[in-house]
């Protein structure tokens, strides 16, 4: 019972997982942008959303939350990215640049809303036993719903709109892009905007079940880019699918290793992949 | 004073040897590592042990720490020849994350949380020594151990599969090899860094060894200026008299020092990136390091 009990756990961490892993790889996937700071637009969805639950507003904080980290995504693209990738866009210089607004916004929000975990108190997160010995919160569901709303949401988006399409060929091509009259710009900026908010729902979701630190941006990065390259570079279903399996893997090892090595299945995972499968699960052998 | 000034300059000295060790893999390799901390910390914990074990030898300690970094060098080593940019950063961020838990759960090794204590002060020839002469030779020497590598066919052969790794290939240089050695040399640099460290505070736990102090390694590099022989040394002195400046300003508390250097270098390594890529010292007309 205790593998179901802990089965179950990882399922809801890794929906919660491949929600920010998705949002992460439809940025990467659309503008090849590696956006390493998307650890910190979740962190800052989750700060949010704190503040506005202590004032008890949990509604208007879930909008908040989701509006913040749009404008911290699209700030992130509209000053830092594009200045950069306009005069040389070299990984390098992209990752440092974001790599230094990571470093503070951690810090920003360790010394406004205080260091250390922070989370809410909901009935949401009360375990009940389901089965003899199996126990389970209401945000299990939650969980797993919300995720699945929006993957089935997202996949609409990019098959059936206009805009969707544009996305996935700005991934493929975007000189043809071009050539056919739409703009590069606003279409990175809508990936960045949709990849920002598919965080928000998993940030708040982790403030209500394990909570949240000010360095939380570090593991939700770790695990983006595993994910990410697990699943294969540049394949949304590759990331949100080995996101799962990261939560899912993380969570049943605790059968066998204690909690703080939970991270560490993960990374090895990840060290596993890069060593003997770079292209990850669904992705195609590419020249870089 | 002096003793407050002695200290700053051994501390300095010692970031200022990660900083050339870190520069010479990120800025003439192309290997964009963000464990470094993992290295130092190694090296650091190799060196207590030999000085409480055995003899407070700074220079039995300092080749502990090398040998240590130096070899275990290889569990990144392993990575970087298989993929580059984006994910060895994956890779190193990972293996930074699983150190500082593994530093922290290895109490025998390590100490635990509460670290090693009590380190004697190191001897030399039956004289005490204080470490800041020795850690000046080290620098001195992995100074100019990077100018003569960097000079000759070694250096070359980075440089070439920084820029690119395919063509270095197709002209007969053995890439695995030549990546393996840079990496190796790094980290026992930064090894050697570590002792030196244990050995002059006397005392060492995992705090000084985590992601944070990698972030302040790499920000030193690229203030200073990558792939620069004097950068990183011009990026730890910055650095590292932050806090102290930072001391100064009467409207910061004392306790949020720390978060204000952080959002101080966080904010230079962005600013620069947009405006001034090669960092402080570096040549605008030369080529960037590109990863």
């Amino acid at each position: 019972m205790l593998f179901l009990q802990l089965l179950l756990q990882g399922l809801q961490t890794g929906a919660l997982y491949a929600l920010t892993a998705a949002g992460f790889a439809l940025i990467f996937g659309a503008t090849r942008i590696f956006h390493f700071a998307h650890g910190a637009t979740f962190a800052i969805a989750g700060y949010v959303f704190l503040y506005f639950w202590n004032a008890g507003q949990p509604w208007p904080g879930a909008l908040a939350a989701i509006a913040a980290a749009v404008v911290f995504g699209l700030g992130m693209e509209r000053f830092v990215y594009r200045p950069i990738q306009r005069h040389e866009g070299s990984f390098f210089t992209v990752f440092v640049a974001a790599f230094g607004v990571a470093v503070v916004v951690q810090n920003l929000i360790g010394m406004i809303a205080g260091r250390g975990f922070a989370s809410v108190d909901t009935p949401l997160s009360m375990a009940n036993e389901v089965l003899p010995d199996v126990f389970l919160a209401p945000i299990f569901w939650i969980a797993i719903a919300v995720a699945i709303v929006l993957f089935v949401a997202l996949s609409a988006f990019l098959t059936r709109t206009h805009a969707g399409v544009g996305l996935r060929a700005l991934a493929q091509n975007p000189d043809l892009l071009r050539a056919y009259g739409l703009s590069s710009n606003r279409l990175s900026m809508l990936a960045f905007a949709l990849g920002s908010a598919m965080a928000a729902p998993a940030a708040i979701l982790t403030a209500m079940t394990t909570g949240l630190n000010e360095a939380v941006g570090h593991h939700v990065m770790l695990i983006s880019m595993a994910a990410t390259i697990v699943g294969g570079v540049g394949s949304l279903r590759g990331a949100a699918l080995a996101g799962l399996m990261l939560g899912v893997a993380e969570s049943v090892a605790l059968q066998f290793v204690d909690t703080q090595w939970a991270e560490g299945v993960s990374f090895l995972v990840l060290f596993a992949f890069i060593i003997f499968r770079p292209s990850g699960i669904f992705g195609v052998a590419q020249t870089r | 004073m002096i003793a407050y000034a002695a200290n700053l300059a051994t501390i300095v000295a010692i970031f200022a040897i990660l900083a050339a060790t870190l520069n010479f893999i990120v800025g003439y390799a192309g290997i964009f590592s963000v464990a470094h901390a993992v290295f130092f910390g190694l090296g650091a914990y190799a060196g207590a042990q030999v000085a409480l074990l055995l003899i407070p030898d700074p220079l039995l300690a300092c080749l502990a720490g090398a040998v240590v970094a130096g070899g275990l060098s290889l569990c990144l080593a392993l990575p970087a020849l298989r993929v580059r940019g984006e994910y060895f950063v994956a890779a190193s961020m990972g293996l930074q994350m699983m150190a500082v838990t593994l530093f922290s759960e290895a109490k025998p090794l390590t100490g635990g949380i509460g670290g090693l204590v009590n380190i004697p002060r190191p001897t030399l020839f039956g004289v005490e020594v204080s470490v800041l002469p020795l850690a000046l030779v080290a620098l001195a020497l992995i100074l100019l151990a990077t100018a003569l590598l960097q000079r000759g066919a070694f250096g070359r052969t980075l440089q070439a599969l920084r820029d690119a790794e395919s063509a270095a290939e197709a002209l007969g240089k053995n890439v695995a090899a030549a990546k393996t050695l840079a990496m190796a040399f790094a980290c026992a640099g930064a090894g050697i860094g570590g002792a030196l460290f244990a050995l002059h505070l006397s005392f060492v736990n995992v705090e000084s060894f985590t992601m944070d102090q990698s972030v302040l390694v790499m920000a030193m590099v690229i203030i200073g200026g990558t792939g620069t022989l004097w950068g990183p040394l011009v990026g730890a002195i910055i650095l590292l008299s932050l806090p102290s400046g930072l001391a100064f300003i009467p409207f910061i508390p004392p306790t949020e020092v720390g978060a204000v250097q952080q959002i101080v270098y966080g904010l230079a390594m962005t600013l620069l990136m947009i405006f001034r890529p090669a960092g402080l010292v570096g040549d605008l007309s030369k080529g960037r390091a590109t990863a």
